[in-house]
């Protein structure tokens, strides 16, 4: 028996160092961050000293430094803010599923991903939240409890939610399967990328939806209502899938490229690490 | 090997296979179903071929070979090995011996008889059956009619063997009458005796056409009855067999055993076989032998192998009056000839009138010259004749004194003159004078009398009217010389000669000695001797050898039972009216056994060739069970849902396998219950067992004690410690006790077992303390470590744990039991580790499994055998509770104490 997804992400992330998320985008701050987003702004650390400009307060020349020359010189300290994580994992009725009992759901393995995530961004004193469901972004040490709670709550909705509470120097980590037809996730992710936020995709697939393992006279059927195919030889099936699913992800990835955000595909039978390191560096590049 | 279909036309159903192969062809299996989220990518995608979806080869041929065998099945092979026969639709002569000898295997001739005519069924092919034994009804043997076969299984089934031999010639009489056609094949069923006319009509057969075929089954024992005057203490029964080779020439172990009129087997011997004739001797105290009804060979049936009791083996115990013997002078001692002459027959007794007639007074009274006054003893004596007991009286000249005397003698059957009478002394006229022959209505009637028989000196009766109708026999001037009255049930008998030599010879001869036994034989009541005449039939033996009510053609017997033949008209069974059964058997009416010569030419089977053929039918039905099972595994494999249902395979071995023997120990270890040692003598065991059953049910009746069904156990092997009471019944044949055994019976007694031995050698004749069983036992118990022992005292708690008790009778009623003496060991608080006995207590409880006791008790009585049943209750419950009721005593004065 496995434990909860909660103390399974805890320990997941507790392998890691804390991320810190680059922020590229820091105009209006919303909160105080616990680090330094390595511009000069409102913070308790220092950053620069710089000549004194005309309008510049004189209550804010550092008299000391300016003593030491001719110049007259303004201390600034380094602007420190937290960011806003929004998290969201597909919740619909074809995540409920795997090929094999030894396998995991994939709908456990991107709650997985998710809390995995927000557990180290958590530790980084990030701020994170769930895109669906009415959880505001939340930040401290019950924040993790929290958000699992959330998780656990939430019903299945095939519904993607919306970009309303999104603000525009957020980023967004999307975890699914990405199966629907490449126009709708496109609409969609479009949509969530007019907001100008940052985002990363990560395709969770059964080994089963790559590899088609089927033979024989086979009658499948989907789970969301798709309708039934009946293959008379599975396996004849199994090089157009192949294919199919290749052009797909091909499409996302594009997708992805051009709204400058970042595409990984995680399999269910490969450890969770692997899917948290790529997360890992993604969120850790945009950093820099 | 001879492969035929009982069924063919079911065969027609093979022409569907192809249509089967077709319609599976049509027919793609069912598609497995899987749910899979990324069915959006596989719609739309180009489907392959379709020739692929049809069932697979393998699976195809898999069911057509399930129908294949079903079909087959449905056809009823079978596999005859007999040699194929030639195919011919000739007729098929059946001749069945149905004697007495065939009933010894007589369901194994009718399953051949059966597989015969069944074969000639299929090859329609019609059949004559003869039986050679005269039937039932009286007739002559009928004459074979051809018949369809099927009619002849029908004639089969209602065909018994007979409690006759067979007559062969009047079976080639009946044989001759018949038109013979073509007879194709001749099959004589034979009994392997031989007899008159066997050459003859087993000529006829072989000329009938076809071949005869000599088939020989088992053929049955012939049983003999003992002789009438055997040992006292024994029956001697010979056992006659068929001399000849084969099967019947081995070693083989006959048992026979002695029933009485309700069928308790009283007593059962057994012998190896080895020649063509045995003898077994038959040990019974004469209480049990006189009630013996029956002997019969155990296992075999048919009248030959029974063997009925009647009256004349019976013992009767006669009581010689007299207690004075004349020293020095034997012969001139007036019982001497009589106790010489009866000794061979029954149970003789002597002594005073008074001391015989007290408790248990013998059936025949025999008062020598003995004159009777009245009085309490005349009285009492009266009493008993009319109970049904035979008075016997010698005269001699104190009778002829005293008779003439004033007061008479009340005991005898006519009056008396004075004085007597003697024929040639020398003051004399006359001669000694000879015997007449006897009367009609005399119970001495059919006896020879010699010539030499003198009568020298009498006593007369006076003349009356009646004088002559109490006569039995007289001199041959007409002068009375025995005469009898009936008084009552009984009857009193007068000799008006003297019982030794002094005044007649009549004592020296052989007659003598038949005509006591004639007037003993009288005290059972039955005066079937003395009507004489015709016997009419009460009951028959059947040809099984089982006693019925007459029926058929069955007549009485006029000519006496040893002139007459068995055979439709006399069956052997019981003759004669309900009192004095006169027993017919058939042993003695047979010739010794004597194989039948095998004709020349003539083929030799056995009944096992008939019995051979298979059936390979329920053989199909298996395969084809077995080929569905993988059918519907490869269903679920092609389905994908071998995975479900493979829980369900896990219930295979249950369903297959039987569940696995829990120990004997755990078994024991569940409940209370009493066990048996294993003796390894079958017999010996099965009555323990049964005995233990009975007395555990007696106990549960009587107590709150549930004992559990009791067990078996071997001391070498199982542990015996859960047992409250093991009862060791001792046989002869006892093995003695291994080392290990020996510790542990040790460690039993040591924690408070209790043992009971027992020889149950009480009931021998011969009882006493060298038997067989208590050698036996003083040899087993050498390394147990046994206590003291004293005889059972009166106020022994075993006599007072339940019942109140002042004997213990078993099957045997001894008086020795002992137990360990008081204040022995001290161990256990003085209860004591065994009980040792011989009355055979098991034997006494043993009951079957509707209840019935197994065994009759001796002297007899369900009190004994209550008493029986209560000394046993007592006996567990001082296993269960040891000296708790010893402590009882004590509580008035315990009560009274703390009263204080």
């Amino acid at each position: 028996m496995l434990p909860p997804p909660r103390h399974q992400a805890q320990h997941l992330a507790a392998r890691l160092p804390p991320l810190l998320v680059a922020a590229r985008r820091i105009a209006a701050t919303v909160a105080q961050g616990a680090h330094g987003r390595r511009r000069t702004g409102a913070g308790e650390t220092f950053w620069q000293f710089r000549h004194s400009q005309p309008g510049d307060a004189a209550s804010s020349i550092d008299w000391r430094q300016s003593a030491r020359s001719d110049h007259l010189f303004l201390r600034e300290s380094e602007w420190t803010a937290a960011q806003t994580v929004w998290l969201w994992r597909d919740g619909s009725a074809s995540m409920r599923w795997r090929s094999g009992s030894e396998l995991p759901v994939k709908r456990e393995r991107a709650e997985l991903l998710i809390l995995a995530v927000a557990a180290l961004l958590l530790r980084g004193g990030e701020r994170v939240a769930l895109l669906s469901g009415g959880l505001a972004p939340t930040t401290g040490v019950g924040a993790l409890e929290r958000l699992a709670t959330a998780l656990e709550r939430e019903e299945d909705s095939p519904r993607r939610p919306g970009d309303g509470k999104i603000k525009f120097n957020s980023t967004l980590v999307l975890v699914g399967d990405f199966l629907s037809p490449l126009e709708e996730v496109a609409a969609w992710v479009g949509g969530l990328a007019a907001t100008g936020v940052m985002g990363h995709l990560v395709q969770v697939l059964d080994p089963a939806e790559e590899t088609l393992p089927y033979a024989g006279r086979v009658r499948f059927q989907g789970l969301e209502g798709e309708g039934e195919l009946l293959a008379r030889r599975a396996q004849d099936l199994r090089a157009p899938y192949r294919a199919r699913l290749a052009a797909h992800r091909d499409g996302l990835a594009a997708l992805a490229r051009s709204l400058g955000w970042s595409f990984a595909t995680h399999r269910t039978d490969q450890p969770p690490q692997h899917a948290l390191l790529a997360l890992y560096a993604q969120l850790a590049l945009v950093r820099s | 090997m001879n492969f035929v279909f009982a069924a063919p036309w079911a065969l027609g159903l093979l022409a569907l296979l192809p249509l089967l192969w077709r319609l599976l062809r049509v027919t793609p299996p069912e598609p497995a179903r899987v749910r899979f989220p990324a069915i959006r990518l596989l719609l739309g995608l180009p489907q392959g071929q379709d020739a692929a979806d049809s069932t697979p080869p393998w699976l195809l041929a898999l069911r057509l070979a399930l129908a294949a065998a079903l079909i087959l099945a449905a056809a009823r092979p079978l596999l005859d090995p007999a040699k194929p026969q030639a195919r011919s639709d000739g007729t098929l002569m059946v001749v069945v011996d149905d004697g007495w000898a065939a009933a010894r295997d007589w369901p194994a001739r009718r399953a051949y008889l059966d597989t015969l005519l069944a074969g000639a069924e299929r090859a329609a092919r019609p059949v004559l059956l003869l039986g050679t034994a005269p039937p039932a009804d009286g007739g002559p043997i009928a004459s074979p009619r051809l018949m369809p076969a099927a009619e002849a299984r029908a004639a089969l089934a209602g065909m018994e063997p007979k409690p006759w031999p067979t007559d062969r010639r009047a079976a080639l009489k009946a044989l001759g009458t018949l038109e013979v056609g073509k007879v194709a094949r001749t099959v004589w069923l034979t009994d392997g005796l031989n007899g008159e006319g066997s050459a003859d009509l087993a000529r006829t057969l072989q000329s009938a056409g076809g071949r005869l075929e000599l088939v020989h089954g088992r053929t049955g024992r012939q049983l003999l009855p003992p002789a009438e005057d055997s040992p006292p203490d024994r029956l001697v029964v010979a056992i006659r067999r068929l001399p000849g080779d084969g099967p019947e020439r081995v070693p083989e172990r006959v048992v026979v055993r002695g029933l009485d009129a309700a069928g308790v087997v009283l007593a059962r011997d057994e012998v190896v076989m080895e020649a063509a004739s045995a003898t077994v001797s038959i040990i019974l105290p004469v209480e049990l032998r006189n009630r013996l009804a029956r002997l019969d060979i155990e296992g075999e049936r048919g009248a030959g192998s029974v063997v009925l009791l009647d009256e004349r083996w019976r013992r009767r115990s006669v009581g010689l009056v007299g207690d004075e013997r004349a020293s020095g002078a034997p012969l001139l001692d007036r019982l001497y000839y009589l106790e010489r002459a009866l000794t061979p027959h029954a149970d003789v007794r002597r002594g005073g009138l008074a001391e015989l007639i007290g408790e248990n007074a013998p059936a025949v009274l025999i008062l020598a010259d003995t004159p009777l006054v009245p009085g309490a003893l005349a009285d009492r004596l009266a009493a008993l004749v009319e109970q049904g007991r035979v008075v016997v009286r010698f005269g001699g000249p104190l009778l002829a004194q005293a008779a003439s005397g004033a007061t008479g003698d009340p005991l005898l059957p006519v009056r008396l003159r004075d004085g007597g009478r003697a024929m040639g002394g020398a003051m004399s006229w006359t001669t000694p004078m000879g015997l007449a022959p006897f009367g009609e209505g005399s119970p001495f009637r059919g006896l020879q009398i010699p010539a030499e028989v003198e009568v020298k000196a009498q006593v007369l009766a006076e003349p009356s009217l009646e004088l002559a109708s109490h006569t039995w026999a007289s001199l041959t001037d007409g002068t009375p010389l025995v005469t009898a009255r009936r008084q009552g049930k009984g009857w009193l008998v007068l000799i008006h000669t003297g019982a030794n030599a002094e005044w007649s010879n009549l004592a020296l001869s052989g007659l003598f000695v038949d005509m006591l036994r004639r007037v003993v034989a009288l005290s059972q009541g039955g005066d079937a001797a003395v009507a004489g005449g015709a016997l009419s039939p009460a009951e028959l033996l059947d040809g099984f050898g089982r006693l019925a009510p007459p029926s058929g053609a069955a007549a009485a017997i006029t000519e006496g039972v040893e002139a007459t033949r068995p055979g439709p008209r006399h069956p052997p069974g019981l003759y004669g009216p309900a009192d004095g059964r006169v027993a017919f058997n058939l042993g003695p009416r047979l010739p010794p056994p004597q194989a039948l010569p095998l004709p020349s030419g003539a083929l030799v089977a056995g009944l096992e060739g008939g019995r051979a053929e298979i059936d390979l039918g329920p053989a199909l039905l298996v395969l084809a069970l077995l080929l569905a099972m993988v059918d519907g595994v490869a269903t679920l494999l092609l389905r994908g849902r071998l995975r479900r249902a493979l829980p369900l395979a896990a219930l295979l071995p249950v369903l297959a396998g039987a569940p696995a023997q829990a120990g004997d120990a755990i078994e024991a270890a569940l409940a209370t219950r009493l066990a048996c040692v294993k003796t390894h003598d079958v017999a010996i065991d099965r009555d323990c067992l049964a005995g233990l059953k009975g007395l555990s049910a007696v106990i549960a009746l009587r107590s709150t004690a549930n004992l559990a069904e009791p067990m078996t156990v071997d001391p070498e092997r199982d542990p015996v410690v859960f047992f409250p009471l093991l009862y060791w019944r001792i046989g002869p044949s006892q093995r003695p006790l291994s080392a290990a055994a020996m510790d542990r019976l040790n460690a039993y007694m040591a924690r408070g077992g209790l043992i009971v031995f027992d020889t149950g050698d009480e009931g021998q004749p011969a009882a006493g303390p060298d038997t067989a069983e208590l050698n036996r036992l003083r040899a087993v118990v050498q390394g147990l470590a046994l206590p003291p022992l004293t005889p059972l005292a009166p106020d022994h708690v075993l006599n007072r744990a339940f019942y109140l008790l002042k004997e213990v009778p078993g099957r045997w009623d001894g008086t020795s039991l002992w137990v360990e003496q008081p204040g022995g060991s001290g161990a256990n608080d003085g209860v004591s580790p065994v009980v040792l006995g011989g009355n055979d207590w098991v034997g006494a409880w043993a009951v079957d499994e509707r209840g019935r006791p197994l065994h009759a008790v001796v002297p007899g009585g369900e009190r004994q055998r209550e008493m029986a049943y209560r000394f046993g209750v007592n006996l567990v419950m001082y296993a269960l509770t040891g000296n708790y009721k010893a402590d009882q005593v004590h509580l008035p004065a315990i009560l009274e104490r703390l009263g204080r």
